[in-house]
């Protein structure tokens, strides 16, 4: 059986699939469908505050903490000292830590804003340093990486607050509505405190992050239950008009419910995800020079997507170095962030040029970095590693309307503390709103009765860092 | 000039700080929730003949007030089905009889699955998990102990004043009897289920953390107050000072919740071992002593062999490798079984809880930072509910504590839980936010009725099955859940409560009724099918977690692992289990229709559906069809849907299993099935 004869022949349901959707989808104008939670309608595309310069986020998130010394913020005055200990007292960290680490790596200047980058990003800086808008003066709470990563994600480091993600989506609605609006990748299982990095939390639940495990290249793997292992396309449609035939009789009996009609739309948009999502996901269909310049790795594979789900316009995606937390590098450090750096150069500087080159990168606000820094000084016993550091690390942007070839603020001489321009996590985000013309002030909901914003009661967005 | 939010803040926090008691204390008192409860007078109503019980009176008279009219009774068998999912959490048996409604609903909660179900609705308020989250993820290996003493509770209707003591205090009651004593240490375990950060290197921050997540947990389970609110700063919303954090704190820290701080940290558990459970323990380890006794016995026999037979005078590296044939095998099996005697671990048996330590009072630690600390605290209750006197320094004040919440004068403890019962039952509470009964929580809908069933329900002995009867037995439970139009047009959302509530199946009803129409549900009452050794963390090295769900007992038994819930679970709105959570949401979503089109679960359920019908080999297809319909959606077909569902297994395909199969599928997956009308 092919077409739904039966369903035509029979009074009780209505007679075709495209008129029920049509009739059902009423109710809602433009129906959307991610998903709906009483009654809302969550994913329809929404207006922004003011015009805004960036449409869409990619949160390439160094889970572990990358050390801004060895990266983005050279200190020659901790090479100097190297071995000796700081003509300061240390920072309260989280371990004990000893003298000065000088970067083992060395700097060069890049493009022609002569942004000074470390060796081991110098495919990224001679790719892309121009279009880099360096912050050295994040500031966060505390040393330990749980609520750090709640501050970075969510707003704050012990609440159950919605994820960035998650705000973005509320904020904006979605620009497709075959796949989910917020799509988090993260190879080889969960970051620490896992879906708790990007989840709704008392927004609707359709706003929460769709997590992928990027490990695996296998559609059906990359998503659960994404496919039939037993039907094939036809046959599942015919089941599918089938049930929704039930659900009509159902409905038709109790005049509208929202609730009734969402779930009838989600199972339409699942049916559709099955092949959007088989798609978007399969980066064999790129072209064969595309696919070597992101390289054969996991992060070429996962930004190759990334831009892949850009293109078909996923608002908010999130892209982690690896679960556990993988720059971690209390020891070790120059093989470790050699190795983690190394990972990420190519794709990194593909995935800039690339956007660049399909004039996405303009719409596309990227953000990099971890939930905070690493200290200047090394740490006990190794000495060959450094310690957490919240008080001042570096994260930078690139595209979305934000200043290229920039660096903003710094940390002191030996890259410890942020002195000068100091941008907290709470001012990121507002200035990240901002790009997406969104009043971090006004982008709030009601809940337990009371208005709820990402920035709390904190927050400014910072005018320097505006291209 | 507009002042900015970060300066309301700064000037909130400096005025928190320069007076601990600058709280109007007098002026917070007159919030609603804490006036004490009066039990209401029956509000007057014209339709008479719909009343079936006094909540009807006071649903009713809102109504009439509104110019609105109550929908009609339910159709009998939706009723049925809606009574079996809210006291026990599965379908009704097909094709049972309806006999009367109140002996049904009495004969409902009489079945063992009553108390699964209701412990349920518990575990989700006192944010139960078999393991500790966060960043040591080390495994509640014995908390199955406590899920089984809250099954058992409710199943054995305790007073839940009583369930409220033991919860608190238990290990402090006076004992009747050995069992009585073990289950009231067992019930401990609620102040110490919370997620701790044991590798906190700061001991007195970690213990401090602790304390606050069981204040928090306290507060807002039982007394629907964000206690937690007030560790930095006076709460700013409630009436509850810096001082009377830190007075509740130090009942806390005169109790023992850790054996160990030293990281990774072990919280206490008590100990059910008798004599006998330690005798067989050592017997065990002497097997295996014994075994490895054996064991080097024989290689130092074969060693020597060696020796003789090469002629040489020292062991060749890997000597085991060389070992004649027979000498190979029989040291494998000896390794082998001395192995299994290990892997065998006869564990002693605990339960995780808490005891008496010494009693102390904490000073306000200023800012919530234990390095900064101010006044001494004698421990008491919050003085906006109580008269703060000071706890004797003889005893923690646990006990004392738990009196005070479970006493039929304090004017949360009964008003909190009968809103828990109404939010279980409607999806909504009388007060919409159940955990927060606060200034910042939102005002009840019908005071008059919270008051009236918080008095009802202390004067019932806090019978929670008589509360359940109670309000199944109303006409306002009993309702259809059609609309109609001038209710849609005064009251859309229904806040005045004009028909029943459509409300989806949480994920446990919906996962065990899956495995009930299939005939798989196994419905062994109590214990425990996760293996895992105590303490140990449930992620590996490699960040996996070997967890699996496929048993077939109810979903209350599967284990609930922190950072790393049960898909099915996680995708059908389980809750975080690592706060108090009274509120579940209700969310729609497409991984939710992915779940039922493609996953392994459906599949291997509707499987089996299909099998079990064709084997029925004496029923044709229009009775197949019959039998499908009762179980899945507890009616028969009208004759057109039975007709429409014969043509689609005939023209499906050619394989008459497959073709059930994707029927039985667009079944479960339909409105019908998933939501209770």
């Amino acid at each position: 059986m092919n077409s739904p004869s039966s369903i035509q022949g029979n009074a009780e349901f209505v007679t075709t699939r495209r008129e029920f959707l049509a009739r059902t989808g009423t109710g809602f104008g433009m129906m959307a469908l991610a998903g709906l939670a009483n009654g809302e309608q969550p994913h329809a595309p929404k207006a922004p505050h003011f015009a805004p310069k960036a449409k869409r986020v990619v949160h390439l998130f160094m889970n572990g903490g990358p050390s801004q010394v060895d990266t983005f913020d050279p200190k020659p005055m901790l090479t100097k000292l190297h071995g000796q200990p700081l003509p300061v007292k240390n920072f309260r960290t989280e371990r004990r830590t000893g003298h000065a680490m000088g970067s083992p790596y060395s700097f060069k200047q890049y493009g022609q804003s002569g942004l000074p980058v470390s060796e081991i990003f110098a495919k990224t800086a001679a790719a892309a340093a121009d279009d880099l808008c360096v912050i050295r003066s994040m500031k966060a709470e505390v040393p330990n990486h749980e609520p750090s990563l709640m501050l970075m994600n969510c707003g704050d480091g012990q609440l159950p607050r919605p994820s960035f993600g998650a705000w973005v989506n509320y904020g904006l609605g979605t620009m497709n509505e075959n796949l989910p609006g917020f799509i988090v990748m993260c190879p080889g299982g969960y970051p620490i405190v896992a879906t708790r990095n990007w989840r709704s939390a008392f927004l609707p639940g359709a706003y929460q992050g769709t997590h992928l495990d990027t490990k695996h290249t296998d559609v059906t793997k990359l998503i659960a239950n994404i496919r039939n292992s037993r039907l094939s396309t036809s046959e599942q449609r015919q089941q599918l008009d089938l049930a929704q035939a039930l659900n009509a009789r159902h409905l038709k009996a109790r005049a509208a419910d929202p609730q009734l009609e969402a779930r009838i739309q989600t199972f339409e948009l699942a049916f559709r995800m099955q092949s959007e999502a088989t798609d978007v996901f399969d980066i064999k269909r790129e072209p064969k020079h595309i696919r070597e310049a992101y390289g054969s790795g996991t992060h070429g594979r996962q930004l190759l997507m990334t831009r892949r789900l850009l293109e078909r316009g996923v608002r908010f995606i999130q892209v982690w170095s690896g679960n556990g937390q993988p720059w971690d590098n209390h020891n070790g450090l120059e093989k470790n962030h050699r190795k983690l750096a190394g990972e990420w150069d190519q794709p990194l500087a593909a995935f800039l040029t690339d956007l660049r080159q399909r004039g996405l990168l303009d719409s596309t606000l990227v953000l990099w970095g971890g939930e905070f820094g690493r200290t200047p000084v090394a740490e006990y016993p190794a000495l060959n590693g450094r310690d957490h550091n919240h008080y001042g690390f570096t994260c930078w942007l690139a595209g979305g309307g934000t200043r290229g070839g920039y660096a903003h603020g710094a940390t002191d001489e030996f890259g410890f503390r942020a002195v000068k321009d100091v941008v907290h996590v709470h001012d990121l985000h507002a200035t990240m709103l901002h790009l997406l013309g969104l009043d971090h002030e006004r982008l709030t909901y009601r809940h337990a009765g009371r208005d709820f914003r990402l920035t709390d009661v904190h927050g400014n967005v910072v005018k320097e860092l505006l291209g | 000039m507009k002042m900015t939010a970060r300066m309301l803040v700064f000037l909130l926090v400096a005025t928190a700080l320069s007076a601990a008691d600058k709280i109007d204390l007098a002026k917070g008192q007159k919030h609603w929730a804490f006036q004490p409860v009066k039990k209401p007078a029956l509000p007057t109503v014209k339709n008479k003949a719909w009343v079936k019980t006094p909540i009807d009176q006071f649903i009713l008279a809102r109504l009439e007030k509104a110019g609105l009219q109550p929908a009609p009774a339910a159709a009998p068998r939706d009723l049925q089905r809606r009574i079996h999912y809210a006291l026990r959490g599965l379908p009704p048996v097909p094709n049972s009889k309806i006999v009367d409604l109140k002996s049904e609903i009495k004969i409902q909660m009489a079945t063992p699955q009553y108390g699964e179900r209701w412990a349920r609705h518990w575990l989700d308020v006192v944010r139960y998990a078999d393991s500790n989250g966060l960043d040591e993820n080390a495994a509640h290996a014995n908390a199955w102990r406590y899920r089984d003493y809250v099954v058992t509770s409710f199943n054995a209707d305790k007073p839940f004043d009583q369930f409220v003591i033991e919860q608190i205090a238990g290990d402090l009651l006076p004992t009747k009897g050995e069992a009585a004593r073990r289950e009231q240490r067992i019930a401990t375990g609620f102040l110490s289920l919370g997620p701790k950060v044991l590798a906190e290197p700061d001991k007195m921050k970690m213990e401090m953390d602790i304390i606050d997540e069981q204040i928090d947990t306290l507060g807002k389970a039982l007394l629907g107050l964000t206690l937690g609110c007030a560790r930095c700063h006076d709460h700013k919303f409630d009436p509850i000072p810096t001082a009377d954090y830190y007075a509740l704190a130090g009942i806390f820290k005169s109790t023992k919740t850790m054996d160990s701080l030293k990281t990774i940290a072990k919280w206490h558990e008590h100990s059910f071992a008798t004599p006998a459970h330690k005798k067989l323990k050592e017997k065990h380890e002497a097997l295996i002593a014994t075994q490895k006794k054996v064991v080097n016995a024989f290689t130092a026999k074969a060693n020597q062999q060696l020796l003789v037979e090469l002629k040489l005078e020292k062991l060749p590296t890997n000597p085991e490798g060389k070992y004649s044939k027979t000498n190979q095998v029989e040291l494998a099996k000896l390794n082998s079984t001395l192995k299994r005697l290990e892997a065998d671990v006869y564990v002693l048996p605990s339960a995780m809880g808490v005891e008496d330590g010494n009693a102390t009072n904490l000073p306000i630690f200023v800012r919530g930072n234990h390095e900064r600390p101010g006044e001494i605290q004698p421990r008491h209750f919050p003085r906006a509910l109580s008269d703060g006197k000071p706890i004797s320094d003889k005893v923690s004040g646990r006990l004392e504590l738990a009196q005070w919440i479970a006493n039929r004068n304090n004017p949360l403890t009964a008003r909190v839980m009968v809103n828990r019962v109404w939010r279980w039952h409607f999806g909504r509470g009388l007060v919409t936010t159940p955990d927060n009964f606060g200034k910042l929580g939102v005002k009840p809908s019908h005071p008059e009725l919270l008051d009236w069933l918080a008095a009802w329900f202390v004067e019932n002995g806090w019978s929670v099955k008589k509360l359940n009867a109670l309000i199944l037995n109303s006409a306002t439970f009993q309702m259809s859940s059609m609309p109609n139009a001038a209710a849609l047009e005064i009251d859309p959302t229904n806040v005045l409560m004009s028909r029943a509530p459509l409300r989806r199946m949480e994920a446990e009803p919906l996962r065990d009724s899956l495995l009930q129409i299939s005939g798989q549900l196994d419905l062994k009452v109590g214990g425990t099918i996760w293996t895992f050794e105590n303490y140990k963390l449930v992620f590996n090295h490699t960040s996996e977690d070997a967890t699996t769900y496929n048993s077939n007992r109810r979903a209350i038994y599967l284990p609930v692992i922190r950072n790393h819930v049960y898909d099915l679970f996680e995708l059908f709105d389980f809750p975080d289990p690592g706060t108090v959570n009274g509120n579940r949401a209700d969310t729609t979503i497409a991984p939710q229709s992915l779940y039922l089109m493609n996953s392994p679960l459906v599949h291997r359920t509707c499987a089996t559906m299909a099998k079990q019908l064709l084997a029925e080999k004496k029923l044709n297809n229009t009775e197949r069809v019959e039998w499908l319909y009762v179980k899945v959606y507890n009616r028969k077909p009208t004759a057109n849907e039975s007709k429409r569902a014969v043509a689609f297994v005939n023209e499906f395909c050619q394989e008459r299993q497959a073709s059930w199969q994707a029927l039985c599928q667009a079944l479960v997956s339909s409105n019908e099935f998933l939501y209770l009308k």
